[in-house]
């Protein structure tokens, strides 16, 4: 599958540094209405402060609403990265070569974004430093170190620890080309970061092996993290819903199916920014949305036995939490939405290889699925925590604030920016990729027919 | 008579690979022979000798160091902080697994990292013979011998079409 | 049968790792050759016949004295009837499932593992027959002795209790996946029927022509069953991942009161792949060391499987894991209870046994490289990963069909183990023999080696240079 033309080094190098040797014209106004965004929702998050959470639509019962939503979907976006640059490395497929380094970046961001969230969601963010760190135990305040809670920042520590020196190590033969076409303070940086590469066979046949040992080591703590987010749900056996076993693959699943098709709407966009035709072609769009279908099979595999093993029991204080997702307005509004959003109508796109080779469809399939994810999160968390339980005595419906929505927002705009400015100083493609793919192609004649074809090492 | 580096500079993968056969048969040592360039071939795609390194077993002792450091965090803290949640008993494995496991993963991660940056002979704070045209898709062939050796390697680089020659 | 290219397997200077990882049978002489492996009657393979033969009879044997000393009238002298059912139809109902999966993903490499895949649909004919004693002795939906509260129906599948639930869709679930994974068979194995049919004789003749008569290799036939494969395929899919939800939740879950466990089915199919594809390596490996087919079966499905099977072998962990944390930290008391009675009480020695062969020693097999680039390395694990399966199939299968009252709404007590007596101990041995009867009579009914599947790979795999080296070209033509 090779449709795009051979290019000469120069060539790639040209293309791909554009982005950080010239500026666009759209640049700068693009990173201004970003920052405004931001600056608005640093405003929102500043009188949240001051004034407490009850200015969002947190309440008791439902002490978990849009942040925690937030989080969830963004922890799931950042599951794209590892998904397709370490599964399709090992797989040895070719057409991931454009497509990683993008990935790798906006699992970083994300869940950099995502980290942010149970921040914000304290309502006074320092005391989180009263949860690290116990002060107060002389008083007999001890923290539950074995709550679930504590988990998370081992395992979004690690993966960001981790997703951020696979990157860096895949960057030191770009930060060498870098080196080679800048002058001045840029060039200096770039030494430094180069580390002195030269690009001889040894350094090439580490950087190969540390491509497939990082990435083998990656996966598992990819289909950690995920899980672990699922289990700050399924380890309480109060919320009915909940406690369900298959949260952690359930989530795992999803986590992908949102991901990759952010990343297939971040290639999209990328390629309509920079003019990456050459390099994210509609090949590479194709073949994520092929991958799509599989996942998103696999996603809603899940979602039936969620949901009909929550059933299963009949006990019915479970079964009066479906029955607010399934029937209760605006509950049932949007969980018929979800289904449709984030499986029928993106599998039916999906499903024509004219449609998945056109980028106006991919991106409303990419776009609708995550729609779709972020209300599953909503209409798992939610749902769960207004039906009464075994212990409260009161109970309420939720409503988000004004506050929420701009926090929320803002996040869509932050992600964007860092990814922005990331391509600004780092090249989003990765140059020695392509080019290893372009030295490793070939052709194999088939009587009258030409079918591409590719060197392997093994 | 003291070592020093010679540099030629190919336009073409396979001259570079020709000028390695030269070498060779000038009776340049491989291990004296590098071959520079901007994405990487299979190997063996010079002719080059291969290269053993140990980096498979950085990971092991990473993970283990992390599992270590897992297992001492979560079991001290059960124990500084002794609070029956749940009936769960205190010192019990399930909720040490998973910190454990990501301490385990996370010294992998760590020390594999690290391996690649000490395998690969990185970083590399005096810079070598070297020329930017390599990014630019040309090949470099950097023989480190004898000053008196560079004769027969300058004929070699001649012969497989060598677009220029560079000295320290 | 020469190998022209096998002089030049692998890569280029001094690459001795791999060495015959890939190997190039000569077009012209594959079908000749396969079809006189496949007619020929060697003494070991007559041996082999003979042990699944003796194992048969002794299953059978178990069967009936089983049958006549305990009847179907209670469930509990049946978990291990089960167990080793569940076994059998976990690891042979995935091996087609294998074929159509690397066939759609269009892997080089599974070429020669999808006929001895594929050939595995013939058991899933004789697991409908043994599926049956199960249907009998199961108990029903709705209990005899309660009316008119919550306790008169069990906790299954059937919520209401639609008409024939659940024998007729359960037997209905069993012929129309045997039904897929024979069509399966007989639409892949066409066009080399068509092609052994010259030189077969007798019976074989016959029935080849009946069965491939219609086949004379046109252009659009080619695209026909290409097309009619992958639909097949994502059938087989579907049909078997329900398949084993509907089994594991109707014949495990729902008869331990109140074991609620979503991750249940999708861990049943983890296992059910990483078990399938163990049994087709093993297959491979035996046929490539001992049935001649060395010149078609090369190191790399050994070495491209096994990373696919090392990571099935954390899957399935994982499933297991989140099943067992989410119970332990929920502590509700049934929940303590199903997982003393299934984990760390009475079938503790099973549980560990289960957990070492299906996880530990794999995947310490399994990370080691050169471990993974032999043709040994991959099936040992393999075989390891089975009796693992084993242990699990028995040891869930035993627990549930033992738990005592099936009506119970939760599991207030841990009933004590139950361990196999001598008759059990010949069903089990009974169940593995008639998958191996019926798996060596299927291969020489059938060719083993996908003929067609191995010719078109000749056009797309060869040796070539690429500056000084030599390596391995794979073309995809779409």
């Amino acid at each position: 599958m090779q449709e795009g033309r051979v290019l000469s080094t120069r060539e790639i190098n040209r293309d791909l540094l554009r982005s950080i040797l010239d500026t666009p014209r759209w640049f700068w106004p693009v990173v201004t209405v970003l920052g405004l965004i931001l600056l608005v929702a640093a405003i929102a998050i500043g009188i949240m402060v001051n004034r407490g959470l009850g200015v969002t639509g947190l309440n008791r019962p439902v002490a978990w609403g849009f942040f925690i939503t937030n989080f969830v979907f963004w922890i799931g976006i950042s599951h794209a990265g590892v998904m397709l640059s370490a599964i399709l490395r090992l797989a040895k497929a070719e057409w991931r070569r454009p497509a990683t380094r993008a990935a790798e970046v906006l699992t970083l961001f994300s869940l950099m974004t995502a980290m942010i969230m149970p921040i914000v969601h304290t309502g006074r963010p320092w005391r989180i430093l009263y949860w690290v760190f116990p002060y107060d135990f002389a008083r007999g305040i001890w923290p539950n170190i074995r709550t679930p809670l504590v988990w998370d920042p081992s395992a979004i520590l690690t993966y960001l620890t981790s997703s951020t020196l696979f990157v860096i190590i895949a960057l030191v033969p770009d930060f060498a080309v870098l080196r080679d076409h800048t002058t001045g303070i840029a060039h200096r940086v770039y030494s430094v970061l180069a580390m002195g590469w030269e690009g001889n066979a040894r350094q090439w046949k580490l950087q190969i092996v540390a491509g497939v040992l990082l990435s083998a080591l990656i996966l598992p703590v990819f289909v950690s993290v995920h899980s672990i987010v699922s289990w700050d749900f399924g380890m309480a056996a109060a919320v009915k819903s909940w406690h369900s076993t298959v949260f952690a693959p359930y989530f795992v699943v999803g986590a992908v199916h949102s991901g990759v098709s952010a990343v297939a709407f971040a290639l999209i966009l990328l390629r309509w920014c920079y003019g990456w035709q050459d390099y994210i072609r509609h090949e590479h769009i194709d073949a994520l949305g092929r991958l799509l279908i599989v996942v998103a099979t696999g996603w809603f595999y899940f979602l039936v036995m969620e949901i009909l093993f929550g059933m299963y029991g009949r006990e019915a204080d479970e079964l009066m939490v479906r029955q607010t997702q399934f029937t209760y307005w605006p509950y049932n509004f949007w969980f018929i939405l979800f289904v449709i959003t984030t499986y029928f109508i993106p599998v039916a796109l999906w499903l024509s290889r004219a449609w998945r080779r056109n980028l106006w469809i991919m991106s409303i399939a990419c776009i609708s699925v995550n729609i779709g994810m972020w209300l599953e999160r909503f209409l798992i968390i939610v749902p769960g925590l207004i039906n009464k339980q075994l212990f409260t005595f009161v109970w309420a419906d939720y409503r988000p604030s004004i506050f929420e929505y701009i926090i929320i927002g803002s996040t869509f705009a932050l992600v964007t920016l860092l990814m922005l400015l990331f391509s600004r100083v780092f090249p989003l493609v990765p140059l020695y990729d392509v080019k290893e793919g372009d030295v490793l192609r070939t052709q194999v004649q088939i009587g009258r027919r030409t079918v591409p074809a590719t060197f392997r090492e093994d | 008579m003291a070592r020093r580096p010679i540099l030629g500079v190919f336009d073409s993968a396979n001259s570079a690979a020709d000028a390695g056969d030269g070498l060779r048969r000038a009776g340049i040592p491989e291990t004296d022979v590098d071959f520079l360039t901007d994405t990487p071939y299979p190997e063996g795609a010079f002719g080059e000798r291969e290269e053993p390194h140990r980096l498979y077993i950085f990971p092991f002792i990473g993970a283990l160091l992390g599992l270590t450091s897992g297992i001492l965090l979560t079991s001290m803290t059960q124990v500084a902080y002794p609070m029956v949640t749940g009936g769960k008993p205190i010192l019990s494995i399930p909720p040490m697994a998973v910190v454990c496991y990501e301490g385990t993963m996370l010294g992998a991660i760590l020390f594999t990292v690290l391996g690649i940056i000490f395998e690969s002979r990185l970083p590399k704070l005096k810079a070598g013979l070297y020329d930017t045209r390599i990014t630019e898709g040309y090949i470099g062939v950097l023989v480190n011998t004898e000053e008196t050796q560079h004769g027969e390697v300058e004929t070699a680089f001649g012969q497989a079409g060598a677009v220029d020659i560079k000295r320290e | 049968m020469a190998s022209s290219a096998e002089q030049h397997h692998g890569g280029g200077h001094g690459h001795g790792q791999h060495a015959g990882m890939w190997v190039f049978p000569v077009r012209e002489e594959i079908t000749r050759d396969v079809a006189g492996k496949t007619f020929a009657m060697p003494s070991p393979y007559k041996l082999a016949l003979g042990i699944a033969a003796i194992l048969t009879i002794l299953g059978v044997v178990g069967f009936f004295i089983r049958a006549s000393s305990d009847g179907f009238g209670s469930p509990g002298p049946w978990g291990y009837y089960a167990g080793i059912f569940s076994f059998v139809f976990m690891v042979t109902g995935a091996a087609p499932l294998v074929a159509a999966a690397f066939r759609f993903t269009k892997s080089h490499w599974r070429r020669p593992l999808s006929r001895v895949a594929e050939l595995f649909a013939m058991v899933g004919i004789v697991n409908i027959v043994l599926f049956i004693p199960l249907l009998l002795a199961m108990p029903p939906i709705k209990n005899p002795d309660v009316q008119g509260s919550d306790l008169e129906i069990r906790r299954t599948l059937w919520f209401e209790v639609p008409i024939g639930a659940p024998y007729t869709w359960d037997i209905l679930c069993f012929v129309g996946l045997a039904f897929c994974s024979v069509m399966i068979l007989w639409l892949s194995a066409t066009p080399d029927m068509a092609q052994a049919r010259a030189t077969a004789t007798g019976f074989r003749r016959s029935l080849y022509g009946a069965l491939a008569g219609w086949w004379f290799g046109t252009k659009r036939q080619w695209n026909h069953q290409k097309a009619g494969l992958a639909l097949l395929g994502a059938f087989y899919f579907m049909l078997l991942i329900f398949v084993q939800f509907i089994f594991i939740t109707e014949f495990a879950m729902s008869m331990v009161p109140f074991w609620k466990d979503s991750v249940l089915p999708p861990m049943y199919t983890v296992m059910s792949f990483q078990t399938g594809l163990s049994l087709i390596l093993i297959v491979m490996f035996i046929m490539r060391r001992w049935g001649g087919y060395e010149n078609y079966i090369g190191k790399a499905p050994f070495w491209s499987a096994s990373k696919i099977l090392l990571g099935l072998t954390l899957l399935w962990t994982y499933h297991l894991f989140a099943f067992f944390i989410t119970y332990w930290y929920g502590r509700l008391e049934v929940e303590q209870n199903i997982l003393k009675y299934l984990f760390t009480q009475p079938y503790l020695v099973v549980f560990l046994g289960n957990m070492l062969f299906s996880f530990f020693i794999p995947f310490a097999l399994l990370i080691w490289n050169p471990l993974r680039r032999s043709d040994w390395g991959p099936p040992l694990a393999g075989l390891v990963a089975l009796v693992g399966s084993l242990l699990f199939n028995l040891r869930t299968f035993a627990a549930a069909f033992n738990t005592g009252n099936h009506f119970e709404f939760a599991l207030s007590h841990v009933p004590a183990a139950v361990w196999p007596d001598i008759w059990d101990i010949c069903i089990i041995l009974g169940g593995l023999g008639i998958v191996a009867l019926v798996y060596l009579l299927s291969a020489k009914l059938f060719p083993p080696m996908s003929i067609w599947e191995v010719k078109e790979g000749t056009l797309y795999q060869k040796m070539d240079t690429l500056m000084k080296g030599e390596y391995l070209v794979l073309a995809k033509p779409e």
